[in-house]
């Protein structure tokens, strides 16, 4: 990963279908997603995930942050069994503390960032005008920012950096992209008959905006939700590299990884980052095929049926 | 549309300045300076650093150094580095963004060729093992560290195999025509590579999304209808209609790699505009920093508009007003 | 079928961890084909690379570089009139033979009539008299130039550097080839002043001296203009730097035809020593300690490895300077107020005793470091290892001490308050920018908690925002790491330790070892070297009683070249002398 946000997905779905009374679209929705193997097998593998990492104290008995000098670098043991790391530390508890922390950061990061791009995306996308213009400037400046100098003051300013404001940080910063996309949705949607015909009979925006477009826009929004967490997860481990991730010696699947910067470790010690690496891998996967699944059963046209 | 896209234009200006605004604010209020622990040398009298931070003004107030330093940007001078004594900002630039720039278009090059045959072919069978393979590679290239993949692929290609050139972008001084460019291709190759996987891998999902979209739509039902062939509908129709949104993203990514290669240069030691970003931030180097920012702001604002000029030519129904 | 699909994306998953874990597993490293290269011929010509992690500036020349990765290329291609010996005497180098005055305040040179600067123009005292006279010229120290400390014991400097007088005395020329040196007063660092890297007139006579840091003669190629036995020819900015061999070289021709330096990134080294793609790795961070096995199973390799001059070391502040001091810069002990968590001594020696330092060495640094106890590098002969407290690890003592000091836990906690009763937490404070460092300080607080002292791990900080709250905002710090790399030129601590020591973080204000450093300094005692070594071990005594700071370690200097290259001889400071004398094997 690169210091960058993900570029997101922009599916551009053009041709809205009115939902279906009788039937609602949540229903076939869910029902086509049990169709899709993938997803389901996604959902249950996250689900193991959560569950190892929320249980990690009945896991393991090793305190995550706990040096010991006598144990740095050691292979796997019977009381290690994925080894200690570079400050003695045992890296099985790592791995499941820091699951907590790479699936916080990923899941509300991606929340936040959901909250601030639909929310403003909707209002630029629905009012146009004037609204439009200062929202759009806005989402400029801030993909102009950058997102080291944003990362570098704030730590530098607040002293102490944690889950909460790193996740903050991500979310201040990549809104734009999404706000860019649900307002391009929205567009198009503005000029249909449906829309057209909802105004007519005096329907207030806040219904029209939560009524018809948002179903509409769930698509790419799904989309980007779920490639946004596995992104994120990601780029926690980059900043980690260069110093600017969540700090030792809290744990992450990032920062696991990123103690893999000599060769030497990535040639003796397979073990301290596989676990991470596959951990990270599973996870952006399953989200990912749960994310797929969610897309093809939202979006009408999909080729399965 | 050509009012819209001068007014476009014209926003520029007030949003570069605010831009530099924020972001010497921002550096400003970070602590720390060019000078003080960068040079740690119990022989150094403190009083020296000191006398040398109030010679480059750094003790006048924030505005009178945002002033001076914007105007002399108006006259097109960026100033002279704090930490590479004696250059100017834009000739320590000017020698890196050419190494930027070809990273930058090798990556895409990369990019390109890779994701968009497999998007589209994983689009054309989906649910296919080609298409859950690529899946499969699409995911594990962004969930794969930059800096891990740039790692494996140093230890495997340059020092194992030995095929490979791992750092700095020539091997030696002096080459010229096409052996400097033979050179140079082949230190771009392993960055290039490593800063292209994630890219490839969205791309590639992408793609195949696109073109999942415009197969199912009305109009290529319809041409299917009339009896065109498969193949004329997938590249008259589909690659046309799925491209768009593709350049439109393009656009956004000449800004993100000029600014995000940071970790990849890094790791290969390749000479370019994200290095000296990442240590001119380390260092407090401001007049770098403003310089990089301001070019980076320009280039990602150009793309921005250029995005929103494909919005409306694409979907006429878009109105800019 | 569906089932079936998904069961072969797990199987490519599979496989392509597999390879990947295959291309990285255990395996044996290098092959032998370098196998008995020592005993091969030398040829002649030949080129070697040498590694560093970080470009340097680029900025070539000596009285404006700062950095060490410029101070690489410059030992290739300048030199000083004297050098230092394997004992670090000072030993003739462009001056043959030297003499004093009777008072010590003179001391003249004769210098080398073969040396020649890369152009061909002769090596003269005037050359010599313009270095040290723009070193002291007014404006230096604003052109970015931070090397006065070599010309501020001249007579006249402050006039000079202050522009009252546009006549320099400080150092004048004889003759073509002898030159004077003239200090204020007896110097005990004549020599050390006297080393510094020569600069050749002829070139830079015409420039202002504002203009020289930006000037082609301080960076270009073909333009950098020295008297060492490498010319700096060619570059890649950024990426590599080639020195040529100069063939008219004073002490002889090189026998390397050519020394390339080339940025590499550290977690490659390893592999590119390996494969032979680097020949030597050197300052300032050599290779990591955790790699010392890996590299010392090369069989193409030579480690080179002696102690640092530089420790790492826990501060404890025993005062704190005013708000207004700090942000005026002034050092004024008048104005200081006591850190009433620290004031106690036995407080702080508990705290000494309560961190096991070789643990620190042995664990981090892989057994790759000394743990020291004053800080005086213990290559030089001031340090004495025998009479100043050695501190060893011993937490039942450190809880002894902070028990008779009062300072027991009387909530149940599991925390000690102080001495009154009241909440007692240390903050300790750390920079980023070293991994060593940043890994001990989790360790350190886990050692003095182990005694009962609570203490609060602050954020560690990237070093520029570090450094200036150490100095303008620490006000509520109490311990603080730090890591000082020192001069290999003389001992003296008094630029961190006196009192009045702008660097004196701890804000240390003990007036008898204030008296001990100076005694150590004035002649015409301090010309006895064991006047001055016992003034230095009484001092180290007083300095361990009190403790302002407790050396944690000193990490061993980690450096390694090829086996192919040879006619290395190696000093305490460096390997990168003498190197006309280097050549190659094939």
């Amino acid at each position: 990963m690169e210091l960058k946000q993900q570029e997101t997905m922009d599916t551009n779905i053009e041709v809205p279908i009115k939902p279906d009374k009788g039937n609602s679209p949540f229903r076939i929705a869910f029902k086509r997603f049990l169709k899709n193997k993938l997803a389901v097998i996604g959902v249950f593998v996250l689900l193991g995930i959560i569950l190892a990492v929320t249980f990690a104290p009945l896991l393991t008995e090793h305190s995550p942050t706990k040096s010991n000098l006598l144990l740095i670098e050691r292979p796997p043991s019977e009381d290690h069994p994925l080894g200690n790391d570079s400050s003695g530390r045992d890296n099985l508890s790592r791995l499941l503390y820091g699951g907590r922390i790479s699936l916080i950061v990923g899941f509300s990061a991606m929340i936040f960032t959901l909250i601030i791009g639909v929310t403003l995306g909707s209002i630029a996308g629905y009012y146009g005008g004037k609204i439009d213009a200062i929202i759009m400037r806005a989402a400029d400046m801030m993909l102009v920012l950058p997102f080291l100098v944003l990362c570098l003051t704030i730590v530098a300013i607040l002293e102490r950096v944690n889950v909460g404001i790193f996740v903050a940080i991500i979310a201040i910063t990549s809104w734009p992209n999404l706000t860019r996309i649900i307002r391009g949705t929205y567009l198009s949607l503005r000029e249909q008959e449906f829309v057209l015909g909802a105004k007519a009979i005096g329907a207030s925006d806040f219904r029209i905006i939560f009524k018809h477009f948002i179903p509409n826009a769930i698509g790419p929004i799904v989309v980007n939700a779920t490639l946004m967490m596995a992104t994120y997860i990601i780029i926690e481990s980059g900043l980690s590299f260069i110093g600017f991730g969540i700090p030792q010696p809290t744990p992450t699947w990032g920062n696991m990884i990123s103690e893999a910067q000599s060769l030497r470790i990535l040639r003796n010690s397979p073990e301290a980052w596989i676990p991470p690496g596959l951990a990270i891998l599973t996870t952006v996967l399953c989200i990912n095929f749960i994310g797929d699944g969610l897309r093809d059963a939202f979006d009408p046209k999909s080729n399965r049926r | 549309m050509y009012k819209y896209i001068i007014r476009r234009l014209l926003i520029f200006i007030p949003m570069l300045i605010v831009l530099t605004i924020f972001v010497f604010g921002l550096i400003q209020a970070a602590p720390g300076d060019p000078i003080t622990g960068k040079n740690f040398d119990p022989n150094i009298d403190p009083e020296v650093f000191e006398r040398q931070k109030e010679a480059l003004g750094l003790n006048d107030p924030i505005h009178v150094q945002y002033w001076n330093w914007v105007t002399k940007v108006m006259q097109g001078d960026f100033g002279e580095s704090y930490i590479f004594k004696g250059r100017d900002v834009s000739e320590l630039i000017g020698e890196r963004i050419g190494n930027t720039f070809y990273l930058g278009i090798f990556t895409l090059f990369i990019t390109i060729i890779v994701s968009i045959p497999i998007g589209i072919y994983s689009a054309k069978k989906p649910y296919s093992i080609l298409d859950y393979g690529a899946t499969t590679f699409g995911f594990f290239g962004l969930a794969v560290p930059n800096f891990f993949f740039g790692l494996v692929a140093i230890y495997v290609f340059s020092i194992k195999l030995g095929w490979l050139p791992s750092q700095g972008s020539v091997s030696s001084p002096g080459l010229t025509g096409l052996e400097l460019f033979l050179d140079k291709l082949q230190h771009l190759i392993l960055p290039g590579l490593t800063l292209g996987l994630a890219g490839t891998a969205s791309y590639m999902r992408f793609m195949r999304s696109e073109v999942l979209d415009v197969l199912a739509s009305d109009y290529i039902r319809t041409a299917r209808a009339k009896g065109m062939t498969n193949r004329s509908v997938l590249y008259k129709h589909t690659l046309r209609n799925a491209m768009i949104p593709i350049i439109t993203l393009l656009g956004f990514e000449v800004g993100i790699l000029l600014s995000g290669a940071v970790i990849t240069e890094g790791v290969f030691q390749y000479p370019g505009i994200g290095t000296l970003f990442l240590s001119s931030i380390g260092n407090r180097d401001y007049p770098v920093i403003m310089a990089i920012n301001l070019m980076l702001g320009f280039f990602i604002l150009l793309g921005n508009l250029l995005a929103d000029i494909f919005y409306s030519i694409v979907d006429p129904r878009i109105r800019y007003d | 079928m569906k089932a079936k699909k998904s069961w072969l994306v797990m199987l490519v998953l599979a496989l392509v961890l597999g390879v990947l874990a295959a291309c990285t597993g255990n395996k044996e490293p290098a092959s032998s084909e370098n196998e008995g290269a020592s005993e091969k011929d030398p040829v002649t010509g030949g080129t070697v690379v040498g590694a560093m992690d970080t470009a340097p500036t680029g900025l070539f020349n000596p009285i404006f570089y700062t950095e060490a990765y410029e101070s690489n290329i410059l030992s290739f291609t300048h030199e000083g009139l004297l050098t230092q010996d394997k004992n670090l005497d000072f030993i003739p180098n462009l001056a043959k033979e030297w003499t004093f005055n009777d008072d010590q305040t003179e001391v003249t040179f004769k210098l080398d009539e073969n040396a020649k600067w890369h152009d061909g123009e002769p090596f003269t005292a005037n050359d010599v008299v313009f270095t040290y006279k723009t070193i002291a010229s007014p404006g230096y120290v604003e052109a970015g130039g931070v090397r006065t400390q070599y010309v501020e014991r001249l007579v006249g400097y402050e006039e000079f550097s202050t522009g009252k007088t546009t006549d320099f005395q400080g150092v004048v020329a004889v003759d073509d080839h002898t030159v004077t040196f003239k200090f204020a007063q007896p110097n005990v660092l004549a020599l050390s002043d006297a080393s510094f890297m020569i600069i050749p007139e002829h070139i830079f006579k015409d420039i202002p001296i504002a203009e020289i840091p930006e000037a082609g003669a301080s960076r270009n190629p073909g333009e950098v203009i020295g008297t060492g036995p490498f010319q700096f020819s060619e570059m890649v900015q950024g990426e590599q730097y080639v020195l040529k061999k100069f063939a008219d070289y004073w002490q002889g021709e090189p026998k390397l035809d050519s020394v390339i330096w080339k940025v590499v990134d550290q977690a490659v080294i390893l592999g590119l020593l390996e494969n032979g793609e680097i020949d030597f790795v050197a300052d300032p961070n050599g290779f990591q300690a955790a790699d010392y096995e890996t590299v010392d199973a090369l069989e193409n390799v030579e480690i080179i490895e002696q102690p640092d001059f530089g420790y790492q070391t826990m501060g404890l502040m025993h005062n704190h300077r005013s708000k207004e001091d700090s942000e005026a810069g002034t050092i004024n002990p008048a104005n200081w107020t006591v850190n009433e968590k620290l004031k106690d001594q036995k407080v702080r020696q508990a705290i000494a005793y309560a961190i096991n330092r070789q643990g620190l060495v042995d664990g981090l640094l892989y057994g790759r470091g000394i743990v020291q106890n004053s800080p005086i590098a213990t290559q030089f002969w001031a340090y004495d290892d025998t009479t100043p407290n050695q501190y060893e690890f011993d937490p039942e003592k450190a809880k002894a001490l902070l028990d008779e000091a009062g300072y027991k836990d009387v909530n149940g906690d599991g925390f000690r308050e102080d001495a009154n009763g009241k909440e007692w937490v240390l903050n300790l404070n750390y920079p980023l920018g070293n991994q060593i460092r940043e890994r001990s300080a989790p360790i350190i607080e886990e050692f003095l908690e182990e005694v009962g002292i609570s203490i609060d791990l602050r954020q560690p900080k990237e070093a520029a925002a570090y450094f200036e709250d150490l100095e303008k905002n620490s006000q509520d710090w109490d311990l603080y790491l730090i890591g000082w790399s020192l001069d290999s030129t003389d001992p003296d601590p008094s630029g961190l330790w006196s009192s009045m020591a702008g660097y004196n973080y701890s804000r240390w204000n003990n007036p008898k070892a204030d008296q001990l450093l100076k005694d150590a300094f004035t002649p015409p005692d301090a010309f006895e070297q064991d006047y001055r070594k016992q003034k230095y071990s009484e001092w180290q005594v007083e300095f361990g009683e009190d403790l302002p700071s407790v050396i944690l370690y000193a990490a061993n200097s980690l450096w390694a070249h090829n086996k192919r290259l040879q006619g290395i001889d190696v000093l305490p400071y460096s390997f990168l002398n003498d190197t006309h004398l280097w050549y190659v094997t094939e």
